[in-house]
């Protein structure tokens, strides 16, 4: 666009609103930045300065428990959306457009839906007394109600739930991008379905699905509100942990250490998925 | 052949089946909690021995959530002007500045996307407790803009890398100001981004929870501080309601959009 910046009359050559962002950049340092950083520093000074609330964090079983589980959940979640969006972002990418808008249309009526609204949707349909668990009783498939809520089960249906639009709309965009021909050529060459899918479609969407795995991911491990609801005391993950530390046992120390860590780790995938993908590409799922 | 919608064979139909279930689960908690919100049983009986209104009675005659939802209703509006006009700006500087930097100050700006909310949010109140803006609305505003800020920001950039500068530029030669040329020629063209834009930052201040969660005070409840208070003490059918309503609210704005949409890229 600035290609011949010497042709162009003199009026038109001095750069363009730079200063434009100096109110963002306010913003952002004012109310984000220097609030995160006084956070973190009061991890290292509450009740006294040192490394202590770290060390009772790394040395104490029951915070190890609370670390392994928020792992497991964000593993799980990001394993069982990856699984099921694939297929349905691959039909869309293809889709005569007529009937792939319904689902579209269906993916943003519940994207846009206010989050509450779903959790709350869930906890009643898979409660002990829920719609869930009296049909499949009325149905005879089992005699007692199955525990699917309060414990990881829950959890990973609400979550999973919650993270399909964010992993088939950027899947869709990859898989649109694969040039069809790329497949009739395996075909005519002999390549039997499955081979053309082992070696041809899912290393061409590979990027697009370590980039959505990814960053469904790192939203699940500091996911705070449905793993609130719908877990139990004994799976408890660390957003949660966090909360209850500032809010009700109000250990500003021990909770902005855990704050701490959250952010490290959160920080080091995103950096690693903008290495991976690009800033562009990461979010284009909006 | 993979990816010939006409040339799947078996397969398709199989995808096509999987597809739909997947629809259908997704579209399972939006539909029941409608149908829940008539029912008749307190207890959340389903199907409901009778259909009624009457959580829809209880839900107006409570002016908390009323209240919940205007207060709601005026922080997102002004946290959405807010992010956009600063998003615009910020745009203008990311898209076309020269400057060293420029991709740190995107990813600076976009941070607030993929820092866990409940990092920024337990930092941002202990902040504003020591400044005095704890349980105010400057404060929901303020915080609510600096998340909605990323939301803004991605679809104006997106749209104005597709805008072509030399248009603007072609108005300044004929005689416009810098301003005029931006204001009459590139905010027209770029409108559906900042349309989108005002949406997504709206949406994202309506729906915030854990923030609020924090700044709340009995004074000053947002919708979602309301549910959350009422989910954590009961499942009344009331919060079905309620849900139901901002189910409705849903589909009319995803209407709104698509004919905005429309209309704008005529």
């Amino acid at each position: 666009m600035s290609g011949n910046l010497l042709h162009r009359p003199p009026i038109l050559r001095r750069p363009d609103g730079t200063g434009g962002a100096l109110p963002a950049l306010t913003l952002i340092t004012l109310f984000f930045v220097v609030p995160v950083l006084a956070l973190l520093l009061r991890s290292v000074t509450e009740p006294v300065p040192g490394l202590q609330n770290y060390a009772i964090l790394f040395g104490d079983g029951t915070y190890a428990r609370v670390f392994f589980n928020t792992f497991l959940v964000a593993t799980v979640v990001t394993a069982v959306t990856v699984i099921v969006a694939f297929p349905v972002a691959w039909m869309l990418a293809i889709m005569p457009p007529a009937l792939g808008s319904i689902v579209f249309g269906i993916i943003i009526l519940s994207m846009w839906t206010n989050l509450l609204t779903r959790t709350y949707a869930w906890m009643v349909l898979l409660q002990r007394t829920g719609v869930i668990n009296r049909m499949l009783m009325d149905v005879g498939l089992i005699s007692e109600p199955l525990p699917l809520i309060n414990n990881l089960t829950g959890v990973t249906i609400g979550m999973v739930y919650i993270m399909l639009p964010f992993m088939i709309l950027p899947l869709v965009g990859t898989l649109r991008a694969i040039d069809p021909m790329t497949l009739r050529a395996a075909a005519l060459c002999g390549a039997s379905p499955f081979d053309a899918f082992r070696r041809i479609l899912l290393p061409l969407s590979l990027p697009g699905i370590a980039a959505g795995g990814l960053m469904v991911f790192v939203m699940s491990l500091g996911y705070f509100v449905t793993p609130t609801l719908l877990g139990g005391t004994s799976n408890m993950m660390l957003a949660g942990m966090i909360a209850q530390m500032i809010q009700s046992l109000l250990n500003w120390g021990l909770g902005s250490a855990a704050a701490f860590i959250l952010l490290l780790v959160t920080m080091a995938l995103y950096a690693l998925q903008l290495r991976l993908v690009g800033a562009k590409r990461m979010t284009g799922g909006i | 052949m993979l990816l010939d919608y006409d040339r799947l064979g078996w397969l398709r139909a199989a995808l096509l089946g999987f597809t739909g279930l997947v629809a259908a689960f997704l579209l399972l908690p939006v539909v029941f909690i409608v149908l829940l919100s008539f029912g008749s049983s307190r207890w959340l009986a389903f199907p409901p021995p009778s259909w009624t209104l009457k959580w829809y009675e209880e839900l107006f005659a409570d002016p908390a959530w009323l209240n919940a939802a205007l207060t709601s209703a005026r922080i997102a509006t002004m946290a959405a002007i807010l992010a956009v006009i600063i998003g615009l700006m910020a745009s203008f500087a990311l898209v076309r500045g020269q400057f060293r930097g420029r991709n740190t100050l995107r990813g600076l700006l976009l941070t607030p996307m993929v820092l866990p909310v409940v990092v920024f949010a337990i930092a941002i109140y202990a902040f504003f407790l020591r400044i005095g803006l704890g349980g105010t609305t400057a404060g929901f505003v303020i915080a609510h803009t600096v998340l909605a800020l990323p939301f803004a920001i991605i679809p104006i950039t997106a749209a104005l890398e597709g805008f072509d500068k030399s248009i603007e530029d072609a108005a300044i030669v004929c005689g416009a100001s810098p301003f005029e040329a931006k204001l009459r020629v590139t905010l027209p063209a770029i409108k559906i981004g900042i349309f989108s834009a005002a949406i997504f930052a709206f949406l994202a201040s309506w729906d915030e929870v854990v923030v609020a969660i924090f700044m709340a005070s009995p004074t000053l409840q947002t919708l979602p501080v309301k549910i959350w208070g009422s989910l954590r003490q009961d499942l009344s059918p009331v919060i079905a309601a309620a849900s139901s309503l901002l189910v409705l609210l849903t589909l009319g704005l995803m209407v709104v959009t698509a004919l905005i949409r429309r209309k704008l890229s005529k």
